[in-house]
């Protein structure tokens, strides 16, 4: 891989849990990241998946530096920006932009879309001069699939998808080189949903711009994505390529996720094998010792109550070539098909 | 025939002027079968669903037109305390937010108890020894001490199990499903289907699922209808629907749907935006999204037209069903 535009060691955010009011104390703590590296190249989209509750978001968060992280480094173009501050920091948050999920309460309300996008330029006016920041908007409008005449409308007068069209077009203005986007699809009707993945690919060669995906949809992250990183409880369990995720996984959590995805696909209901996982996932207040999926894992032995399962690729396939040697934190890691093979070829749906 | 809705309209008036949700839509369910409402945002497959049950607000909607026949009864027709009766104890509903369907400051218990206590006339004890039955029934661990807990207490997976087990209390004949799982993560979801799947086969009973995710309509549904703009565009045997849709906004909807089992690069997407219901197009309502369009859609609104070559009950409402079906 070339020199990765980001990379992310022992990432870490613990919200402090204490009692009291007069002497507040500490009793505990949210482990709601708890050790998270990925690298990010340029150009390429890294999907990160997992359930609600597992940190995805929080990890975006940081990211874009809207939280801070307890421990851990981001390093961009190699250089720390957890330790930064002021106008240096200001400089490198240019480059990473986020676009958000709910693109109802991402817009204010009181601004029109025109002033939206463009304050950004009130923010970095090195980036577009005054007098050319009108101009630039609507370019922009134009770039995300907008009438650029809408430039003076309220985000009210927008249906889902084209706010989040101008969610994106916000996030585009300061001409960043990565794009953090949280769920950016999943309020939108299936039908608005392709139109603004497609953008999203578009823009993305147009720009050479690098994702980092956020998502609990497996099937538009496996869409979307380059490589892909599991997350359960504050951890990445697993962690390769599209095509080691989704036809080799061999975490036993991935093979779950998996196969409970629903496929449009009545055919497919009957041979195809369901992975049921008993129970909830645990409070991350109260995160399992040992392996954080044990309590919900069929495989689960006394081992995994006592050793923490590095995410590495595993001692059984370190000899192995091949889709299944990628990185999984599982002690008893085993290749599994669960998602059925592609039957005919078909690039998407049934081809036309 | 459990339920037969024969040509339902609903409206609502607005401040704007009169939203018509329902235009029209007619289906069935028999004991035993699951029937898919497919739509997005607006298609009035929830509206549909609450004027079957009778918890339609009235107003701002209106019936305007229509029969819901349960086992051969107009449900319209009842008086409110009649309707009451078949709410809950002949037909159930099952929400997509359990946490605000449930109410707070009742234990889980109470709120079970409460339906044999007012339906059945039960003693309290009765009626709690049930509820914890139950609550075994849709498997929550601990049941015997859980049934003293609150909503709150419980997570998004066993609340909607809690939804479940109200629904099915007095073992009524349909279940209604709005969104069941829309709210779940997916393993989670996984669970609540199947139990959703395994109570219907033990009851025999007739379920509607309410939902935008086609996946999941692939899993469990025997038949399909997909609803657009307040019309039912297209009604099929679920496999016949996925191998070879009858309808262009059927068609454009699995092709725009990214698969698991495959990864292409750019996605179909249907153009443009679902119409406001305030203002529907003429003719055909997907007319102006419709990659196949030509001049009789824009004037002339297709009826349900019977596909004809396929199996029994297909029905397509797009003039040009036969090339769609072959093309």
């Amino acid at each position: 891989m070339a020199e990765p535009i980001l990379q992310v060691r022992g990432l870490v955010k613990h919200y402090p849990l204490t009692t009291g009011v007069l002497f507040r104390k500490q009793v505990g703590a949210v482990r709601a990241v708890d050790g998270v590296d990925f690298d990010l190249a340029r150009g390429e989209t890294l999907g990160i998946v997992g359930e609600s509750g597992c940190g995805k978001s929080t990890v975006a968060r940081m990211l874009v530096n809207l939280e801070k992280p307890t421990a851990g480094e981001i390093r961009y173009k190699g250089e720390d920006i957890t330790r930064l501050s002021g106008k240096a920091l200001k400089a490198v948050r240019r480059n990473i932009q986020m676009v958000f999920q709910d693109p109802y309460t991402s817009l204010n309300p009181r601004m029109t879309v025109g002033d939206i996008i463009g304050e950004a330029y009130d923010i970095h006016p090195e980036v577009a001069p005054r007098g050319d920041r009108r101009r630039r908007v609507r370019e922009l409008l134009d770039v995300v699939g907008l009438n650029p005449e809408y430039v003076n409308r309220y985000p009210h007068q927008f249906s889902g998808g084209q706010r989040q069209r101008i969610g994106i077009a916000r996030g585009l203005a300061l001409r960043p080189e990565i794009i953090v986007a949280d769920e950016p699809v999943s309020a939108l009707d299936v039908s608005v949903q392709a139109q603004v993945i497609n953008l999203m690919g578009r823009l993305q060669d147009e720009f050479g711009l690098s994702y980092v995906f956020i998502a609990h949809d497996l099937s538009i992250v496996r869409h979307i994505s380059d490589r892909v990183a599991v997350m359960y409880l504050g951890r990445i369990v697993e962690t390769g390529s599209h095509t080691e995720i989704y036809d080799h996984p061999t975490h036993p959590y991935t093979q779950a996720l998996l196969s409970a995805v629903p496929v449009p696909d009545p055919e497919a209901r009957e041979h195809r094998e369901r992975i049921i996982l008993a129970g909830d996932v645990p409070s991350p207040a109260n995160i399992p010792s040992g392996c954080r999926f044990r309590t919900r894992c069929w495989k689960a032995r006394e081992r995994c109550a006592l050793e923490v399962p590095p995410l590495a690729v595993p001692a059984g396939f370190r000899d192995a070539t091949g889709p299944v040697a990628h990185d999984s934190a599982c002690h008893f890691a085993e290749a599994k098909q669960v998602v059925p093979p592609e039957a005919d070829g078909a690039e998407s749906g049934r081809g036309r | 025939m459990l339920l037969d809705v024969r040509d339902l309209h609903v409206e609502f008036h607005t401040r704007e002027g009169v939203a018509k949700a329902v235009n029209g839509v007619n289906y069935r369910v028999d004991a035993g079968e699951t029937l898919a409402v497919l739509g997005e945002s607006g298609s009035g497959k929830s509206v549909t669903a609450q004027a079957v049950m009778g918890i339609l607000d009235m107003p701002p909607g209106r019936i305007t037109r229509g029969q819901v026949l349960f086992e051969g009864r107009d449900l319209l027709k009842l008086k409110e305390d009649e309707r009451r009766r078949v709410r809950g104890a002949e037909m159930a509903m099952i929400f997509q937010d359990a946490l605000s369907s449930l109410n707070p400051v009742l234990t889980v218990g109470d709120q079970l108890a409460e339906m044999f206590t007012v339906h059945r006339g039960m003693s309290r004890k009765d009626a709690r020894a049930r509820a914890v039955e139950l609550m075994d029934r849709v498997r929550i661990p601990a049941a015997g001490q859980r049934v003293k807990q609150y909503p709150h207490q419980f997570s998004g997976g066993m609340r909607q199990r809690i939804m479940i087990a109200m629904a099915m209390a007095l073992e009524p004949k349909l279940i209604i499903a709005d969104e069941p799982t829309t709210a779940l993560d997916v393993t989670v979801q996984a669970q609540v289907m199947d139990l959703l799947a395994e109570l219907q086969r033990e009851y025999r009973m007739g379920l509607i699922l309410i939902t935008h995710d086609l996946g999941v309509v692939a899993d469990v549904a025997d038949r399909i209808a997909v609803m657009y703009a307040g019309r039912i565009v297209e009604t099929a045997p679920v496999h016949d629907l996925y191998k070879a849709p009858a309808h262009p906004y059927t068609r454009g909807l699995l092709d725009s749907v990214p698969r698991l089992d495959h990864k292409g690069r750019e996605l179909y997407a249907i153009k443009g935006l679902p119409p406001s219901l305030l203002h529907i197009p003429s003719g055909c309502p997907f007319h102006p999204r419709c990659p196949m369009v030509r001049d009789v859609c824009r004037t002339d609104v297709p009826p349900l037209y019977e596909v004809t070559g396929a199996p029994a009950g297909r029905g397509s409402a797009c003039h040009f069903w036969r090339e769609c079906l072959h093309g």
